[in-house]
C-alpha cells in the first residue's frame, strides 16, 4: 500500500545498498525495472513516457535559450526584462517550465566571464536550455570549474584577455542562471532567427565564449 | 552531511570531456528515466529529500554509476519506503515487460501537445512570502558557518567558513535543511560573492570570484 516517504536517512542508505549489490549493474535493466513497476502499478502509462521523450527531443532544447538572447541583443528593453526578471521575460516566448521558476540572467561584458555549475547535484534550467550536456553532470567539471575555472575554460577551446574576471555561479538553491554571451562583431542588420542560430548551448552556461560568425 | 556528492574543489579529476554529441540523451534507457522522473514521483517527496536520497548511494556508487542511473536507483529506493512496491518486487520483475494489474488505477496518457502544455504549466517559483525582514543588505559583509551539519545542507564544504559578500537579496525560500526532513521552513536566502583568493588561497586568479546563493542561517554578521 503506497503511503508517504519516511524521511528516514538511515533507512533509504540501507535500502539503496539492498538495491545496488543485488540488481543486475546494467543502468538499462535497472531503469526497465522501473519502469515496468511504474506501468504494472498504473503509475504511468508508456505512451505519456514516449510524449516526455519526444517534447524534449524534438521541441525543448537549446534552441529556446538562443531565442531569448538574440532578441536581448536587438531589443533593450526586452533586455532589461530579462535582466530584472527572467523567470517572467521567457514567458513572453512561453518558454517557462521545469526548472525555470526562479531563473537569473547574468551577462557577459568586455571584462567579465560568467560560467555556470551546480556542485552539490546537477541543476539546470531545463525548460530553457532542454537537457543538460553529460559533461555538466560529470564529476570533473562539478569539481574542477569553482576551482579553476580558467583551466577548464581552456579545455573548451575559451581564451580570455588578461583584463577579464571570471565569476563563477554555483546554483546551490533553486535559482537557475542563464548566461547572456556578447553579441559578435559584424552582425549589424541580422534577424532575430539569424542572430539565434549563432548562440551555442554552451555559451549560455559559459563554456563558450566568443561565438562565430558563420 | 559530508556525503560524496558535495564535489567543489576536490582534486584529482581528469580533463572535461568536452566533444560530446548535442543529443539530450545518448542512450535510449536516459530518456526513459528522464520521463518518468517528470510523471510519477510520490507527492510527499520533496525536492530536498529527493536530493538527500541520491546523496545517500554508497559512496563507490556515486561516484561510478552513470548520472540518470542515480535518478533511478533513487526512485526504485523511495519507491520502496513509499511501500509503491516491495523490495521483492523490484528485484523480480528485472528483465520483464510488465502490463496494467488488474485493478491499478488507469494513468492519463497524454500526447506530446499536452506534455508541453504540462511542462509549461509546470512552473513554479520557491520564494515565499514572509512577514520577516532580511537580516542582510547587498554589500554587506558576512562569514559562512565553519562546521559541518547533521543533515542535508546546500552549504558546499568548499565554502565554510569563508568571508564573502551580500550580491543579491533573493527573497524567502524553504531552508532546505528542514525541507530534506519534511518541514517547510521559509528563510531569507541571498547571493554571496567570494573571491577566488578566499576559497582557494594566494595563488588563485586575483580577478576572480564565486557566488553561491545561500540562506541567511548559513550565514553571520562578520
Amino acid at each position: 500500500m503506497t503511503s508517504g516517504t519516511s524521511f528516514d536517512r538511515d533507512k533509504l542508505a540501507k535500502i539503496h545498498d539492498h538495491l545496488h549489490s543485488h540488481l543486475p549493474p546494467e543502468p538499462a535493466l535497472r531503469v526497465k525495472a522501473l519502469e515496468s513497476l511504474l506501468v504494472e502499478r498504473g503509475l504511468v502509462a508508456t505512451e505519456t513516457l514516449d510524449a516526455w521523450v519526444e517534447a524534449y527531443s524534438e521541441d525543448i532544447g537549446p534552441k529556446r535559450g538562443a531565442q531569448v538572447v538574440a532578441r536581448a541583443w536587438l531589443d533593450a528593453d526586452f533586455k532589461a526584462r530579462l535582466m530584472e526578471d527572467a523567470a517572467q521575460a521567457i514567458t513572453e516566448f512561453g518558454f517557462e517550465g521545469k526548472a525555470t521558476g526562479d531563473l537569473k540572467a547574468v551577462e557577459n561584458t568586455d571584462d567579465q566571464h560568467n560560467v555556470v555549475v551546480c556542485t552539490l547535484c546537477s541543476c539546470y534550467p531545463f525548460s530553457l536550455l532542454g537537457l543538460s550536456p553529460a559533461w555538466y553532470k560529470a564529476s570533473a567539471y562539478r569539481a574542477r570549474v569553482v576551482r579553476e575555472p580558467r583551466k577548464v575554460l581552456e579545455e573548451f577551446g575559451v581564451s580570455l584577455g588578461d583584463d577579464v574576471a571570471v565569476r563563477v555561479w554555483d546554483s546551490t538553491a533553486e535559482l537557475r542562471y542563464l548566461v547572456v554571451p556578447q553579441r559578435p562583431a559584424g552582425t549589424e542588420g541580422w534577424s532575430q532567427e539569424q542572430l539565434a542560430a549563432l548562440v551555442t548551448r554552451n555559451s549560455m552556461i559559459g563554456t563558450d565564449r566568443d561565438l562565430e560568425v558563420k | 552531511m559530508d556525503t560524496i556528492h558535495d564535489l567543489g574543489g576536490k582534486q584529482g579529476f581528469g580533463p572535461v570531456d568536452v566533444n560530446e554529441p548535442e543529443a539530450p540523451w545518448h542512450y535510449d534507457w536516459e530518456g526513459r528515466m528522464w520521463a518518468m522522473a517528470q510523471s510519477s514521483r510520490n507527492t510527499s517527496v520533496t525536492i530536498d529529500w529527493w536530493r538527500h536520497v541520491v546523496e545517500q548511494l554508497p559512496p563507490h556508487a556515486y561516484m561510478t554509476i552513470p548520472y540518470f542511473e542515480k535518478w533511478c536507483m533513487t526512485d526504485l529506493a523511495l519507491g520502496v519506503d513509499c511501500g509503491t512496491f516491495t523490495m521483492e518486487d523490484a528485484l523480480n520483475i528485472v528483465g520483464k515487460n510488465a502490463l496494467r494489474a488488474e485493478g491499478a488505477s488507469r494513468p492519463e496518457v497524454l500526447n506530446k501537445e499536452q506534455i508541453l502544455e504540462k511542462n509549461r504549466t509546470s512552473v513554479k517559483t520557491f520564494e515565499e512570502e514572509v512577514d520577516f525582514a532580511p537580516a542582510f543588505a547587498v554589500g554587506d559583509p558576512v562569514k559562512t558557518l565553519s562546521h559541518s551539519v547533521p543533515t542535508h545542507t546546500r552549504l558546499p564544504a568548499y565554502a565554510r567558513g569563508r568571508s564573502g559578500k551580500i550580491l543579491a537579496q533573493r527573497g524567502a525560500h524553504p531552508l532546505p535543511d528542514k525541507s530534506a526532513q519534511g518541514q517547510e521552513v521559509p528563510e531569507h536566502l541571498y547571493t554571496v560573492v567570494f573571491t577566488a583568493q578566499e576559497l582557494w588561497g594566494k595563488d588563485a586568479d586575483p580577478r576572480d570570484t564565486v557566488t553561491l546563493d545561500l540562506w541567511e542561517s548559513y550565514l553571520e554578521q562578520l
